[in-house]
């Protein structure tokens, strides 16, 4: 029975949820949505909590085995009070999403204000300080994350605007103007992605493509279903999809996804791929209520993408 | 029913409005929201153009006197059906706004399908052939002005984006007219004022010594519906960011029968204006979406409303 129940190919480690608020060294209302990397041979995780006000903040946790994670007392990146950004952050700061580039690693957030969503682009070398580098979007946009290289010579961002709920791509020569706006991904008529789209995990290169996980709602009527799927982006023009699952690969089954303060929703905002790039592990958000793990071969995303295609389903 | 009288600052044209449907020489729905330009002697107006299928284009309208304007017989910018706009136009093309930048010519535009309004660039010599720059802003954004100089190095646009459902006026810059950032709220709408639930740039800024001139759009949701007014606000010239003043009333509202009644009633959405070297202020606006119309006052009178009020 099991085996028919349990179709997606990422498998959850045993010990979830990674991340609970019990884990945490203070009082908060949730844990979730955690961007993810490996440091000097450590896990980093830069974690969305929401504290018994309501607005939230970004919290580092390290772990040197990628199970078991510390988490930090204080937040790793707070709203602004003042400068340029307060404006901005005043309802708060998370979502956020590492990539690593170079010797650096840049970390899209998403900046919460009256005035609406934006992405914030900061940068860090090692996890200790962090700059901000700028507000890099108009309203009312999400889920943005950097390429981790250039392409074609320029910086590539993926984001989720808020109107038609499609993944969208542009570039940039200094991480401050941006353009060259298009489409890549839409939802899909009938399928688990049909309402709406956004990119998950900053893209992982591999010899297929750019590997992007992305998740897909369907609206019901107990309310939206959120799950994880994976698609292949062209290397060289990221704004062709390659191939694009027809199935999710991770999907709201267990109790810790299935009950919370979102139900029905599994959301991911990092992952890391292991030395021999042969594995990824996924780090997700749960009923945006903790922190879980799971872990699927790169070959098998491949192997989803390609049947899709071949059923001329992606 | 006539307008009431000395109420808003701007003077209708009496023989207002001064194109309608019935003055294109193609069958279409209604005509609305048009970009003059003066160049020389001759008005030259880009008009948004509904057809009867429903989406827009633009037509192009000429004047010797900014009053009585020859449209063309055939659209000069319609929705493109190849090339990398085309998925972006296939619900039409509106609002075009023109501005005169270094010389050359440029049309903001409003591309529109299903994946929503984008700010699309355009650029023209001859206003017959127009060649696509692209998209320029994430889809949800409407309302785009080019400055029609640098300001501070960079060239500069307003746009309208909704952030968390406010549609307020942001401002943003850019190096080379492709690549856009630096994005920074502007005016946002006023609580309890006639432009409470929305605002929007509406006619390119105008250069003045009290700073640039925009002539924007406020609007008020009623429970009959929206109700479209213009307002002008100064915007400082080395940071068109920050408000200098802006107008605590509308300098034009909809009273007139052509403004109350139409496809969309209760709009006046001022599109763009013309300078006269005596300082009068010729504002071009779409009334009821159904018609253009014009209404004039002196550039120092629409300052002076504009100071009057606060930031």
């Amino acid at each position: 029975m099991n085996t028919k129940i349990s179709k997606n190919i990422v498998r959850r480690w045993a010990g979830n949820p990674v991340i609970s608020i019990r884990d945490l060294p203070f009082h908060a209302n949730d844990v979730h949505n955690a961007g993810a990397a490996r440091h000097e041979g450590r896990y980093v995780l830069l974690v969305t909590i929401e504290n018994l006000r309501g607005d939230c903040s970004i919290f580092r946790a390290w772990s040197d085995d990628g199970r078991r994670f510390e988490m930090d007392p204080e937040p790793f990146l707070a709203p602004s009070l003042d400068g340029p950004f307060a404006e901005y952050e005043g309802r708060g700061v998370r979502d956020a999403r590492i990539t690593p580039f170079d010797d650096t690693y840049y970390i899209t957030y998403l900046a919460e204000s009256e005035h609406g969503f934006r992405l914030g682009l900061a940068e860090t070398r090692g996890f200790e300080e962090v700059v901000r580098v700028g507000l890099i979007s108009e309203p009312d946009t999400k889920n943005g994350m950097l390429f981790p290289r250039r392409i074609g010579g320029r910086f590539v961002r993926l984001e989720r605007p808020r109107e038609g709920g499609n993944i969208w791509i542009s570039y940039s020569d200094d991480l401050v103007h941006w353009g060259g706006w298009n489409v890549v991904m839409t939802p899909r008529n009938g399928f688990w992605d049909y309402d709406r789209i956004g990119a998950s995990v900053p893209p992982i290169e591999t010899e297929c493509g750019w590997l992007l996980f992305y998740y897909g709602v369907r609206n019901l009527p107990g309310g939206p279903l959120f799950r994880l799927g994976v698609a292949f982006l062209d290397l060289d023009d990221p704004s062709q999809v390659v191939a694009r699952s027809n199935v999710p690969v991770l999907a709201p089954h267990e109790r810790y996804e299935r009950v919370g303060d979102v139900p029905n929703l599994v959301f991911s905002c990092g992952a890391v791929l292991s030395e021999d790039r042969s594995e990824v592990e996924i780090y997700y958000g749960a009923a945006d209520s903790c922190i879980c793990l799971g872990t699927v071969p790169v070959e098998e995303l491949e192997r989803t993408c390609a049947a899709a295609r071949a059923a001329g389903d992606d | 029913m006539p307008a009431i009288p000395d109420t808003d600052l701007l003077e209708r044209y009496e023989q207002n409005p001064v194109i309608t449907a019935a003055d294109i020489p193609f069958t279409c729905n209604t005509v609305f929201n048009g970009s003059p330009v003066k160049l020389g002697s001759e008005y030259l107006m880009l008009l948004r153009v509904e057809g009867q299928h429903g989406y827009s284009l633009f037509a192009l309208a000429r004047s010797q006197d900014g009053y009585r304007f020859e449209v063309e017989d055939r659209p000069v910018m319609a929705p493109v059906t190849e090339g990398p706009m085309a998925r972006y136009e296939v619900a039409g093309i509106e609002d075009p706004r023109i501005t005169v930048l270094e010389g050359r010519i440029y049309v903001v535009y409003t591309a529109f399908s299903g994946y929503g309004p984008v700010m699309s660039l355009a650029t023209t010599e001859d206003f017959h052939t127009f060649e696509r720059l692209g998209v320029i802003s994430e889809p949800g954004n409407k309302d785009g002005l080019l400055f029609p100089r640098k300001v501070g190095g960079r060239y500069a646009r307003l746009d309208r984006p909704i952030g968390n459902d406010v549609g307020s006026v942001w401002v943003s810059f850019s190096d080379d007219l492709t690549y856009w950032g630096d994005s920074r709220v502007v005016i946002t709408p006023r609580q309890g004022h006639w432009d409470s639930y929305r605002v929007g740039g509406s006619a390119v800024p105008i250069e003045t010594e009290d700073g640039w001139l925009e002539i924007y759009h406020g609007v008020k949701m009623t429970s009959g519906g929206p109700i479209y007014r213009a307002g002008a606000v100064l915007l400082d010239l080395d940071d068109p960011s920050v408000v200098i003043s802006r107008s605590d009333v509308p300098i034009l509202a909809p009273r007139t029968d052509y403004e109350r009644v139409g496809d969309v009633g209760n709009v006046v959405f001022a599109s763009g204006a013309v300078v006269e070297p005596d300082g009068m202020v010729k504002v071009y606006y779409g009334a009821a979406d159904t018609a253009i119309c014009v209404a004039t006052a002196p550039l120092a009178e629409i300052i002076a409303v504009a100071r009057a009020g606060r930031r």
